[in-house]
């Protein structure tokens, strides 16, 4: 590869195509691009609320996004993000309506509710691998819909707050709510959770001998298995750890930002975060990154809508482009180029 | 071929090489792994296109590759005439296909059955069919890559049987090997090649294996350890053992390997012997017992895919399989301070070429990836080691090296199974040799009665 194109191939070459295609878009819309990023920007960064919305963007985005890198750094590709992370809010929606312990304890519990909902929702696939062979890639995106129905089904019923008129838990009291960092923002502390998360994961990654595993399962299973890493043990524990990332965001977002929970939690935040994912190449601190960069992107969108013309849409538009971008990428640089001597 | 010349990135592949083949003659095209051999018959071939030089054939060019390139579920006629179906209307003609493929092997005296599927035969007779294959296009030159690298001695035989026959009738026939013994029994002429360069134009009937074999390193070939007298007791026991499936797996095998002493296991590719070694690395079911009492050390048959992490550095690999060994594990921690003092030592003591110990191994060469697995398997000296070709496509400098570690490990008291499909390997290292034919073992030599012309027999199924 010639050094130019070694250069495009990389995260500088993703970025550039994401600014020429959103400046096509705009164009094509009927604004410019200096009116459409100028409004973006602005609607992102231009003050501590907007600064504040994008973060807060940014923090449900890391959450599935951390929980998908470990998953797949295991070699498991985990689409299920969407549904732990659903299933993570349910439980925590239905433990903080319903908690009567010490007031100190009421976030911790939460946040182990959603913790635990998540978790269980992702070594169940896990567990469908590595019993039955169950490909995870059907596997996760199933239980997506399956969780939704449990979820549906829940909040509608039995756990459907007596006051509530559509379908919603009781809601949370204001003592197990996650302190926010700037007041009067949907932006709470976790952020700062999740950025712990993705610095703990580095760690494992590095360090530890389950990390160590993980990776050689992610790169070489079958070399992996023949070198003592208990697979199927493996399987289960990286799709239930990653499942509780992806649930502990969902029960940050009931404990900060709606209260209660309901089924309108995530906008698709399990699907956008795979894109997050590979945008930061597999490695939680770059994940961090490129959630900031979508967090830009879906906080800036809505500005970039009212004051440039340019319709929110053209957000979703790019990304999923990026993730066709990605994929192709990926696709590509298998297959290289080696010499036949 | 005239002043030849292919680059890849990083690497001059072939360099400025003139190579003639004539009509009638067997050109035999030998060389370490990357000297540029195989670049070489794929530029004659067409396949690669050369950077510089020209190719000029007389006729069409005709390649057989080392791995067989035929569908197992078609029939053997049909694998012979795909792509040049006789047609009837829109249905291939079969009768005429078959008659086709029948007249062609009578006049080649390659006997064959056109209507066995190719997958159930022995893959001394798929290479068969590879080579009627080609033979159909009526090839004026014909290149041939490591063709009995799965062969067993007397399939080895019937093939330059075959071979020879062919180029009396006026083929020009070009052989990539590195077996040097067939080399001197059925070539003409030698070519030698190094570092992409040809550095040696020998005539068969003027020179010798070790004349080739100095010419191949440029220099004398490292000598392997001595074999020294040690004390035997017993330490891998191995009772009426069946495993796996079908052709290939190992039937009610019965051995027994003791500490300080190499056990050779002879017998041609797919007779039971990965059966057997997964069966010891406990990777599939087995009827029987296997008594071992330690964690063995293996080598596995596929350094790629079962033995490294071909993305991972030096470092990394150096721990693999070991993570979970006490001083390796500490808590929940990698010792990364010890995968790097192991690294360095097995690149100390096997002599690995790299240029630091953080590159990924996938850079490095096949005999310096064999080095690391092997070095990895004898830093802890382990009480039983299996190792399965261990010098399999491996320059002979580092074969030499490899032979000479196990052979010390041996010396200093380890109990080790060699299964390996070349049998100068077997005769080099093993203090006794056992042959496994279709699942069974079948002969059982010791080193100081052994009969090579008895274990070529039994390895192809002859009683001895």
């Amino acid at each position: 590869m010639k050094p130019a194109l070694r250069i495009l191939s990389g995260p500088a070459g993703t970025l550039l195509l994401v600014v020429v295609m959103m400046s096509v878009v705009m164009i094509v819309a009927g604004s410019t691009p200096w009116a459409g990023f100028g409004a973006l920007f602005g609607g992102a960064l231009g003050g501590p609320h907007e600064l504040a919305e994008t973060l807060a963007q940014t923090t449900a985005l890391l959450f599935p996004a951390l929980g998908i890198c470990l998953a797949f750094r295991a070699g498991l590709f985990n689409i299920g993000a969407e549904g732990q992370l659903l299933l993570g809010g349910l439980a925590a929606g239905a433990l903080g309506a319903n908690f009567t312990g010490p007031g100190w304890l009421a976030v911790p519990m939460i946040l182990a509710a959603g913790i635990v909902g998540g978790g269980l929702w992702g070594a169940l696939a896990g567990w469908m691998k590595s019993r039955f062979n169950a490909n995870e890639i059907i596997s996760t995106l199933m239980l997506n819909y399956v969780a939704i129905s449990i979820a549906n089904y829940l909040v509608a019923g039995p756990l459907k707050s007596p006051l509530a008129t559509g379908a919603e838990t009781a809601p949370l009291p204001a003592s197990s709510w996650l302190p926010t960092l700037i007041p009067d923002t949907r932006l709470t502390i976790a952020l700062l959770i999740a950025v712990g998360i993705a610095a703990l994961l580095q760690f494992v990654f590095a360090r530890t001998v389950f990390g160590y595993e993980l990776r050689a399962l992610g790169e070489a299973p079958e070399a992996a298995r023949r070198n003592h890493v208990d697979i199927n043990r493996l399987t289960w524990m990286a799709m239930g750890l990653s499942g509780a990332i992806a649930g502990l965001g969902g029960a940050a977002i009931v404990a900060g930002e709606l209260h209660r929970f309901n089924t309108q939690l995530s906008p698709g935040y399990g699907f956008t975060a795979i894109a997050v994912a590979l945008v930061g190449d597999l490695h939680p601190l770059w994940i961090c990154l490129a959630a900031f960069g979508f967090g830009i992107l879906e906080a800036g969108g809505l500005a970039m809508q009212a004051s440039a013309g340019v319709p929110k849409d053209a957000i979703h538009l790019i990304e999923g482009i990026i993730i066709l971008v990605l994929a192709a990428k990926r696709f590509v640089s298998t297959r290289v180029e080696v010499p036949a001597v | 071929m005239r002043g030849i010349r292919k680059a890849y990135p990083g690497v001059v592949a072939v360099n400025g090489v003139d190579l003639d083949l004539y009509p009638g003659e067997i050109h035999a095209l030998v060389g370490e792994n990357g000297a540029g051999k195989s670049t070489l018959s794929n530029i004659a071939f067409g396949e690669v296109k050369a950077d510089a030089g020209t190719v000029k054939a007389s006729g069409s060019v005709g390649l057989v590759h080392q791995h067989f390139e035929l569908v197992g579920r078609l029939r053997v006629w049909q694998n012979i005439v795909l792509g040049r179906e006789p047609r009837k209307g829109l249905r291939i003609d079969e009768a005429a296909a078959r008659k086709m493929v029948t007249d062609l092997a009578a006049k080649n005296g390659l006997e064959i059955d056109p209507d066995a599927f190719v997958e159930d035969l022995p893959i001394g007779v798929q290479q068969r069919v590879e080579l009627l294959r080609e033979l159909e296009r009526e090839p004026t030159v014909l290149l041939l890559d490591e063709p009995t690298a799965a062969l067993a001695p007397a399939e080895i035989d019937a093939f330059f049987a075959t071979i020879t026959a062919l180029a009396k009738r006026g083929t020009a026939i070009m052989i990539v090997t590195h077996k040097l013994q067939e080399v001197i029994a059925y070539s003409h002429k030698i070519s030698v090649m190094r570092h992409g360069e040809l550095v040696a134009k020998l005539d068969t009937y003027s020179t010798s294996v070790d004349d080739i074999a100095r010419a191949m390193v440029g220099g004398e070939l490292p000598p392997v350890a001595e074999r020294e007298p040690t004390t035997l007791a017993p330490c891998l026991t191995i009772d009426d053992v069946t495993a796996g499936t079908g052709g290939s797996r190992a039937d009610g095998v019965t051995l027994e390997v003791q500490s300080g002493e190499i056990v050779g296991i002879a017998g041609v590719e797919g007779n039971g012997q990965t059966a057997l070694a997964d069966a010891i690395a406990k990777m599939i079911d087995y009827e029987g017992v296997i008594g071992l009492d330690s964690k063995p050390a293996i080598v596995p048959q596929d350094r790629h895919r079962e033995a490294l992490v071909m993305t991972w550095s030096i470092v990394d690999n150096a721990v693999l399989g070991r993570q979970h060994d006490p001083g390796i594990q500490k808590g929940l921690l990698l010792d990364g301070a010890r995968a790097r003092r192991d690294a360095e030592a097995i690149k100390e003591r096997f002599d690995v070429r790299a240029a630091n110990l953080d590159v990924a191994v996938k850079t490095l060469s096949g005999g310096n990836q064999q080095k690391i697995v092997v070095g990895r398997a004898l830093i802890d000296d382990p009480k039983f080691v299996l190792a399965y070709n261990p010098t399999r496509g491996i320059d002979v400098g580092a074969a030499a090296l490899v032979q000479s570690r196990l052979m010390q490990a041996r010396n200093a008291g380890a109990a080790i199974l060699l299964i390996s499909f070349e049998l100068d390997e077997i005769l080099t290292l093993a203090d006794r040799i056992l042959v496994m034919y279709r699942g069974k073992v079948v002969g059982n030599f010791s080193r100081a009665q052994v009969d090579r012309a008895a274990i070529g027999r039994l390895m192809a199924g002859s009683a001895a």
